[in-house]
């Protein structure tokens, strides 16, 4: 395999050394452009207190290509699908080469803090939402306690 | 949107659109500059670039065959273009400007430098671009003078290469000398079968060869570093001792590749943020998709496949910094720095020469009045060049109205086969949902005996039936937008 780029150095370095609040992100040993990643639910939402775990991938064109990000955790959002994959605009048409890992791990942070029914992955929950936003957010909720509640 | 691990386009690399994704013709008139750069030490090499890159910067005046950007090229004229570009991408030590080069230094993949290099080496002698810097991994300010003129001694010219790539693991190239490579090509298999490996052998041939290329571009340099070390007749392409001094004493860090290079960067237009001029050559339009819209969850969604080829687009690249749209740059060449291609040669700048260019007009080897591309000037270096992305890869519309092309004969095939199929078996695609549509094609014939159908009328029925059915899709769309 090629060598690691500096800036995948760079940015792992700059994780560990000054993380962002919230938010782990570790490279695997074995695949350096592997990491496992946790976002704490932001406070206020459905999601809060819960903690996800995700996994991201540096695609071998990273930056030109945006990472790819999943949901591990289970979790009831409009744009993340059973599969945990993720609508954000920033992981497709919006990646810039000048966005991070830090700055998508922020941007589904904040995803969380307010979901899109609109523009959707998961239809179905996207339906609930939009019927019953309050019914929907419950189930959120319910979810995040019953699949994302650290185990002690 | 779709979801978040597959690519938008997924079919933008097969069939005629192919193609696209190598280089612009407009790299054609090239080969001289690359291959004679090798034997021929003269200002006849600053011509040769310079030549080199006008092809590019005009839009490639017609070439005998095959003119049009549209025309069909044999495989044989595309390759020869794939292996002009792959020649300019070679980074030699001797084409070089204010210390920089003409060719990228190898942070991004091969496959991925599918800009016209033609266009991108022009610009660059015209010093309206930043030249391809070799990068530090890391810079310290505490680092002397002397520290610093011993790690520039030590740097090569290109990023090491992945020797086997997994992708031509198990490709024969036989032998490279031989332009010929049917023999690696088992003749008894199927045409489309035949054209797939050729296509694959040549790429990685192709790779092999750039990789050769550049490997005997670093003995040479490395030869000559060493001859000029001993002798005492210096070589004039290499740098002088002040002149890597001055370049990496004041470089900075790119924000997209994080690689410390000299100054000056390209700037954003718009918001006026540094890009090193290889991360610049990666930014580009998205592949031609379909729009992405905000859909109603409640209602089902239309699959691509059924999308109006003409829909297609391929909105330009973005600022990366701050998402202005048509992304572009400017660039301010060093003022007391003008060396190599067009300027003084490198081994006599001094940092105590006043200004660079009234040298290079005393002593001047490589002498900057060289043709200049036709209808562009040179204009004095203070006056500021836009570059806009699409400027290095002039041929995206090209490729987008190839790509509608491939979609709509795609569809057409799509319909001809849908109906076919029907004549063949009047039960097919009939679910019984009892509209008129699902009765068999050309009820003219219905009493006669099926096999009796000859060939030209069947194909007549399927002209027809496709129109009727095009025109159908066409009602359709237009009352699906009026609601
Ligand atoms: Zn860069
Ligand atoms: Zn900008």
């Amino acid at each position: 395999m090629a060598s690691l780029p500096k800036r995948i150095i760079k940015e792992t370095e700059r994780l560990i050394t000054d993380p962002v609040p919230g938010i782990t992100a570790e490279p695997h040993d074995d695949n350096l452009r592997y990491f496992e990643v946790t976002v704490e639910g932001p406070v206020g939402s459905p999601y809060e207190n819960g903690i996800f775990q995700l996994e991201l991938y540096l695609p071998d064109d990273y930056p030109m290509e945006a990472p790819k990000v999943r949901f591990l955790t289970k979790i009831y959002h409009p744009n993340i699908d059973r599969l945990g994959r993720i609508c954000l605009d920033v992981l497709k048409t919006n990646w810039s080469p000048a966005l991070q890992i830090r700055t998508v791990l922020l941007s589904i942070q904040a995803l969380l803090a307010s979901p899109n029914p609109n523009d959707p992955l998961a239809n179905d929950v996207a339906e609930d939402w939009i019927k019953d936003e309050e019914a929907a957010k419950q189930t959120a909720k319910k979810w995040s306690k019953l699949y994302a509640t650290p185990k002690q | 949107m779709g979801n978040v691990p597959t690519k938008l386009d997924d079919g933008s690399y097969q069939g005629d659109s192919r193609t696209n994704t190598s280089v612009s013709s407009s790299s054609n008139s090239n080969t001289s500059a690359a291959s004679s750069g090798n034997r021929s030490r003269h200002a006849s090499l600053v011509n040769a670039i310079l030549n080199s890159g006008s092809g590019g910067a005009m839009g490639s005046p017609g070439h005998s065959r095959n003119v049009g950007p549209y025309a069909r090229k044999s495989t044989r004229e595309r390759e020869e273009i794939k292996e002009r570009h792959a020649k300019n991408l070679v980074v030699k030590y001797d084409e070089n400007v204010d210390g920089g080069f003409m060719a990228p230094f190898g942070c991004y993949s091969f496959d991925k430098l599918d800009y016209d290099s033609g266009i991108v080496r022009g610009l660059i002698v015209n010093r309206k671009l930043a030249p391809f810097y070799t990068p530090l991994q890391d810079f310290d300010d505490s680092w002397s003078r002397m520290e610093i003129i011993k790690i520039v001694d030590g740097l090569p010219l290109h990023a090491s290469f992945n020797e086997n790539p997994e992708e031509f693991e198990d490709v024969p190239i036989g032998n490279l000398r031989k332009p010929n490579f049917d023999y690696l090509i088992d003749k008894s298999l199927p045409k489309k079968e035949k054209r797939r490996l050729h296509s694959k052998i040549f790429q990685a041939r192709l790779y092999r060869k750039r990789m050769l290329w550049q490997e005997k571009a670093n003995e040479t340099f490395l030869e000559h570093k060493i001859e000029a070390r001993k002798n005492t007749s210096k070589n004039k392409y290499l740098p002088s001792d002040d002149l890597k001094y001055e370049l990496y004493k004041n470089g900075s860090e790119c924000p997209i590749c994080f690689l410390y290079v000299p100054g000056p960067l390209n700037l954003s237009k718009c918001c006026q943020q540094p890009i090193c001029t290889e991360c610049f050559v990666q930014i580009r339009r998205a592949d031609p998709h379909f729009p992405h819209e905000e859909v109603d969850p409640t209602q089902p969604v239309t699959d691509d496949s059924e999308k109006d080829p003409n829909l297609l687009i391929s909105e330009a690249a973005n600022c990366p910094y701050c998402a202005t749209p048509d992304f572009s740059i400017t660039y301010q060449p060093p003022e007391g720095r003008r060396t190599g291609l067009g300027g003084e040669p490198p081994y006599k700048f001094t940092s105590q020469s006043q200004s660079a260019v009234e040298n290079s007009e005393k002593h001047g080897v490589l002498t900057k009045e060289s043709p200049l591309v036709e209808g562009d000037d040179l204009k004095p270096a203070k006056s500021v060049h836009v570059i806009m992305s699409d400027t290095i890869r002039p041929n995206w519309e090209v490729r987008l109205n190839k790509e509608r092309m491939r979609l709509a004969r795609r569809s057409a095939n799509a319909t001809a086969i849908h109906v076919s199929n029907r004549l063949i078996d009047p039960d097919y695609n009939n679910d019984g949902s009892g509209n008129g549509d699902s009765s068999p094609v050309g009820t003219n014939t219905s009493n006669r005996d099926r096999s009796d159908v000859t060939i030209e009328e069947l194909e007549n029925q399927m002209l027809n039936e496709a129109i009727r059915l095009s025109l159908e899709d066409k009602k359709h769309s237009s009352s699906r937008q009026r609601k």
